[in-house]
């Protein structure tokens, strides 16, 4: 344990101290600058973070002083330094977002302090180092969201919503038995130990089992396809600045607890869940992209990008060579950034035109700067070079090829085609709002700049990927590295002697 | 003991199941709290069943392990917390919608024509207190379906 563990908790325990702050009915300006300051001082944290664990340390702090396998741990390496660094950005830019654009009903609904507690969730999930912890960071995470889903009670957003709150309860009931089989097979909760045991008793269909119905779990809460049915109608009914945070960062959180179980935990039983994974992701790519097609307005188009996103994740961790894992986690980065990217587009082009749908026509010449960025996210997220997303799946593709499996080189054509058909729905976004003639009894409404600045941050951050794509693969890599021998993060939480569980007591010593 | 328990789980998972694809709302609702609490006797179950054992350490003799009661302990107060919720945006759904029934909802990726999006769909009908008598719940439901 170093003298920088208690950065573990800092990401967590910020916002949700700012969002407590929140709850106090403060006048507009100093509450946003609140949120702001919460938002900021995260991200600071996770920065913090990041170069902490530059040099693989593993940051390990242990709640309430009781040692790994026996308390409850936070615990920090590469790869949830990264990703904690990237939901701490998004966090910015979407209470930068929900400030720029006042929503006085939702906001006298504590919008904002619902959004901190949001935050702390997903940060809380990403730091973790315990299996039941993940559960409650889940939940604090989930029962934000639910809030923030429905806030407004919109017939939309309510019919949505439900759907959406009972589909998760239902996966979290499932968490919660997988938790108590991982305990009973097992005996301990702690990834770390949980990582040793399992490597101990060897392959096992029991810890098979637990690992298929963690991933079951973990990809109804990612959107893995048939059980991501409630996404892409839920994420376009929520207000645009949450919904751009929830399609970023949300169900990448069930993507890194993905990564995180079957690179680190249960590495033993790779057989079944890396095929499970590799026919999702084959199917949900596709299905991401056939959605988007098919829709006809912008953040239906986006949510299914989100989709397809997830089922390209699913894609690199099924391969599962080191080299896919790699490319897996810069396709990861790239993702969150240009999803909340285009979200925030997708506001700035919404309230220009006055309608969701994309066929306006003619934006172009009132919104040059917005088609420009539009069209660095759609080469982004279509995987066209010169962006950082050519990078990322070009990785992917190549990995997949590399490892050689039918089922690998059917994934491989999936994306291909996937990337296609998101490039063509894309294109579709690009001729219907862009191009031509605006019609001239329709006026443009213009747009503030503070309104306008999020979503060309977000697409400068989109566009310092594509540059320091570099520095960005090298760092996947490392990480990877890792992630491929877990005995430093084993080594790091439980420390070098071997774990020794204390005797049970025999009664006699009774009175203490 | 272990075979009774299991029976039960997969009796409760099963009714909670049943109660899940109901139409019904507040069905919805119990029918996931079912669930639950199957899965918290799972927990309970896996972690070893015996008589005469409580789980605690500073009692002499055989004890089972505190820790998954502990863990079933801490999901039952999420869940109480989760279902309240669950249980006010079924209210307001209610309220909003003017039916208790989850076709009332309409399709998830289609629009609703009748109503502009953002709006009320029913500001006549907000609520239980104020029943609805425009459209009488006289809906008969045969083998076919709903008529």
């Amino acid at each position: 344990m170093t003298d920088l563990a208690w950065l573990t908790l800092a990401p967590a325990l910020t916002p949700l101290g700012f969002g407590l702050l929140l709850l106090w009915p403060w006048v507009r300006p100093v509450r946003v600058g609140v949120a702001l300051a919460g938002a900021l001082l995260t991200l600071a944290f996770a920065l913090g973070l990041l170069a902490a664990t530059a040099d693989g340390a593993v940051l390990v702090s242990a709640l309430g002083g009781w040692p790994a396998p026996f308390g409850i741990v936070m615990t920090a390496d590469r790869l949830a330094a990264g990703v904690s660094v990237l939901g701490a950005v998004s966090a910015v830019l979407a209470v930068w977002q929900a400030a720029a654009d006042p929503d006085p009903v939702r906001e006298k609904h504590h919008l904002f302090a619902l959004m901190s507690f949001l935050f702390a969730g997903v940060q809380l999930s990403f730091l973790t180092g315990d299996l039941f912890n993940l559960f409650v960071a889940f939940e604090v995470m989930l029962v934000a969201s639910y809030a923030l889903a429905v806030l407004g009670s919109t017939r939309e957003q309510l019919r949505e919503g439900f759907r959406y709150i009972v589909m998760n309860l239902a996966a979290s009931a499932l968490l919660v038995v997988a938790c108590g089989l991982a305990y009973g097979v097992l005996g301990t909760l702690n990834f770390a130990h949980l990582a040793q045991r399992s490597a101990e008793l060897g392959p096992n269909t029991t810890v098979t089992a637990v690992g298929v119905l963690l991933l079951l779990v973990f990809a109804a809460k990612g959107a893995l396809f048939p059980l991501g049915f409630w996404l892409p109608g839920t994420y376009p009914a929520l207000p645009p600045a949450v919904g751009g945070f929830f399609a970023a960062v949300l169900t990448k959180v069930g993507v890194y607890a993905l990564i995180r179980v079957f690179t680190t935990v249960f590495t033993g039983e790779a057989g079944v869940t890396n095929t499970l994974l590799l026919l999702l992701g084959t199917v949900t790519m596709l299905y991401g992209a056939l959605g988007a097609v098919s829709q006809r307005e912008w953040r239906r188009i986006l949510a299914f990008l989100v989709v397809s996103s997830v089922g390209y994740l699913a894609f690199g961790l099924g391969v599962g060579t080191a080299e896919a894992v790699r490319a897996s986690l810069a396709y990861f980065a790239v993702s969150v950034l240009v999803t909340a990217a285009l979200f925030a587009l997708a506001t700035v082009a919404e309230r220009a035109a006055g309608t969701r749908l994309v066929r306006v026509r003619g934006m172009l010449d009132h919104l040059p700067l917005l088609a420009g960025c539009f069209l660095l996210c759609a080469l982004t997220v279509a995987g066209l070079p010169p962006t950082g997303g050519f990078v990322a799946k070009y990785a992917l593709v190549r990995a997949g090829l590399s490892q050689g499996s039918v089922l690998a080189v059917v994934a491989v054509v999936s994306a291909l085609v996937s990337s296609l058909l998101i490039l063509f729905a894309l294109l579709a976004v690009w001729r219907g709002f862009f191009w031509g003639k605006h019609p001239p009894e329709d006026p443009v409404r213009p747009v503030p700049l503070h309104l306008r600045l999020p979503a060309y941050v977000a697409c400068a951050l989109v566009a310092g990927l594509a540059v320091f794509a570099g520095p960005l693969l090298e760092r996947a890599d490392t990480t990877a590295a890792e992630l491929r021998d877990n005995t430093r993060y084993i080594r790091g939480v439980l420390g070098d002697e071997p774990v020794i569980i204390p005797a049970a007591p025999t009664g006699e010593e009774g009175e203490r | 003991m272990e075979t009774l328990f299991a029976l039960l789980v997969g009796l409760l998972v099963a009714a909670g199941v049943f109660l899940l694809l109901s139409r019904t709302i507040v069905r919805v609702v119990l029918g996931l709290s079912f669930i639950t609490y199957g899965g918290n006797l799972a927990t309970l179950t896996v972690a070893g069943l015996r008589e005469d054992a409580p789980p605690l350490l500073t009692l002499p003799g055989p004890y089972v392990d505190p820790l998954p009661q502990a863990l079933i302990l801490t999901a039952i107060v999420i869940g109480f917390a989760t279902t309240a919720l669950l249980l006010t945006v079924a209210l307001r759904a209610y309220q909003v919608a003017g039916h208790d029934d989850v076709a009332a909802f309409g399709d998830n990726l289609a629009r609703d024509t009748e109503a502009e999006d953002g709006m009320i769909a029913d500001p006549e009908h907000q609520g239980p207190d104020q029943p609805d008598v425009e459209e009488p719940r006289t809906l008969v439901y045969t083998a076919r379906g709903r008529e």
